[in-house]
């Protein structure tokens, strides 16, 4: 099953991943970072819906999401 | 872990120095190496190593030469003043005869400069910096994954000649991002070390040192480190060589516009015009056979550098008598286009 793993302290909260998941499976997570921002969190409940697209990945200027398959 | 990854090249030198049996690491924050560091205080305590942020870069090399002595293997990093710092290190560290690995992730100079990748730091990592009749290993690498393998290397070399070696990579080799294998190519083994110094109980004294005051002692040794030296210049060369076979004109390049030449090449040889590539991987030892053996048949040469010729002079030595040498060079952050290198190459096939 695919999944994703978001290195939470080096996101700083674009959310271009969010708003280019086909799936909306990530959302704004409700604790900060180390560094203060907000960052972007998978939804572990509906990660059988992952498909594994890395459309995410993609889209990420830090490179901060890893996609396994 | 099997694959490979999208790894940034500081982060896969900080990985390599631990799967090389690192366990010491001692530095002093400078842009643009601040990742090894960072990596570094993070996993090196979880492995059972000691990290250190030392109060300066003159404390993490003489830690570096302490942990060294003891027979660990440690390393330190920097960047252009830092490196400058170091060099008293340096000189002793060679003269002691310890193993030892600094990495330098070269920024702009002389001064504080800037944090734009260059390469300005060749003639003082390959020609000396310190003091003393010494010499350290350069390693060049222009890509994530020798990065890498080249740390490892670094560490393997430095074990088996009793030596520093220098990762000389500029800052562009140590910020951008490329998948990258982060296994060693072969199992790593460290050496034993029947110098170390390890506590004397139950064996004989040993010293390490670099005062020699007695009468032709200072000599004597200078002549051991020279066979020592000799010896890595016979076994240790490391060099890509890039379509040289019906090359026109040869480009020497090492470290990042050794990668903008390659796309040069491509483009050159689109046009028609025979390109090839000899890229030292070891900056010292020089790959100085390889280079008088392609420039005796390859009459041109065109040397691409980030700085204003500082490899040009090794090139100029090494090369055949008759061959045809021309530079192109770009100092102070400026990195050259593939284009601007194509454009190169024509004028120096014009001259």
């Amino acid at each position: 099953m695919a999944y994703i793993e978001i290195d939470s302290d080096r996101c700083k909260g674009c959310y271009f991943c969010i708003k280019f998941c086909p799936r909306q499976l990530i959302a704004v997570s409700d604790k900060h970072n180390k560094v203060g921002y907000f960052p972007a969190a998978f939804s572990r409940e509906r990660e059988d819906q992952c498909t594994g697209c890395k459309t995410c990945a993609l889209m990420c200027p830090d490179t901060a999401i890893e996609v396994f398959k | 872990m099997t694959g490979k990854k999208l790894t940034k090249g500081n982060i896969a030198l900080a990985e390599g120095a631990i799967q090389a049996g690192c366990r010491y690491y001692f530095g002093y924050p400078i842009t643009p190496q601040n990742d090894i560091p960072e990596y570094l205080a993070k996993y090196l305590p979880k492995v059972g190593g000691t990290f250190i942020p030392a109060e300066s870069e003159i404390a993490s090399i003489n830690m570096v030469l302490g942990a060294g002595a003891s027979g660990q293997r440690a390393m330190t990093s920097s960047s252009g003043p830092g490196i400058s710092l170091m060099q008293e290190g340096f000189s002793y560290i060679a003269g002691s005869e310890v193993p030892g690995l600094v990495v330098n992730i070269m920024r702009c100079g002389p001064g504080l400069g800037g944090i734009s990748p260059t390469q300005g730091d060749y003639t003082q990592a390959v020609h000396g910096g310190g003091h003393g009749d010494y010499r350290n290993i350069v390693l060049a690498p222009a890509s994530v994954q020798e990065m890498f393998d080249l740390t490892i290397k670094g560490f393997e070399l430095a074990d088996r000649y009793r030596m520093l070696s220098v990762i000389l990579a500029d800052a562009m080799v140590g910020q951008f991002q490329e998948p990258c294998r982060l296994t060693p190519e072969k199992p790593v083994v460290i050496p034993d070390k029947p110098w170390a110094l390890t506590g004397r109980a139950g064996r004989d004294q040993r010293l390490l040192k670099s005062l020699y005051l007695g009468p032709g002692e200072q000599e004597a040794h200078n002549l051991d480190l020279q066979r020592k030296y000799d010896e890595v210049k016979k076994n240790e060369v490391m060099c890509e060589e890039k379509l040289l076979d019906d090359a026109e004109i040869m480009i020497v390049a090492f470290g990042t516009p050794s990668r903008i030449a390659k796309t040069a090449i491509s483009m050159a040889r689109d046009q028609g015009i025979k390109v090839g590539l000899l890229r030292p991987i070891t900056l010292f030892p020089f790959p100085e056979r390889q280079m008088l053996h392609h420039s005796e048949r390859i009459k041109n040469v065109l040397v691409v550098e980030m700085n204003t010729g500082q490899m040009l002079t090794d090139v100029r030595i090494h090369s055949h008598k008759d061959a045809k040498i021309s530079f192109y060079g770009r100092p102070g952050g400026g990195i050259p286009f593939p284009n601007e290198v194509l454009n190169e190459i024509q004028k120096a096939l014009e001259k």
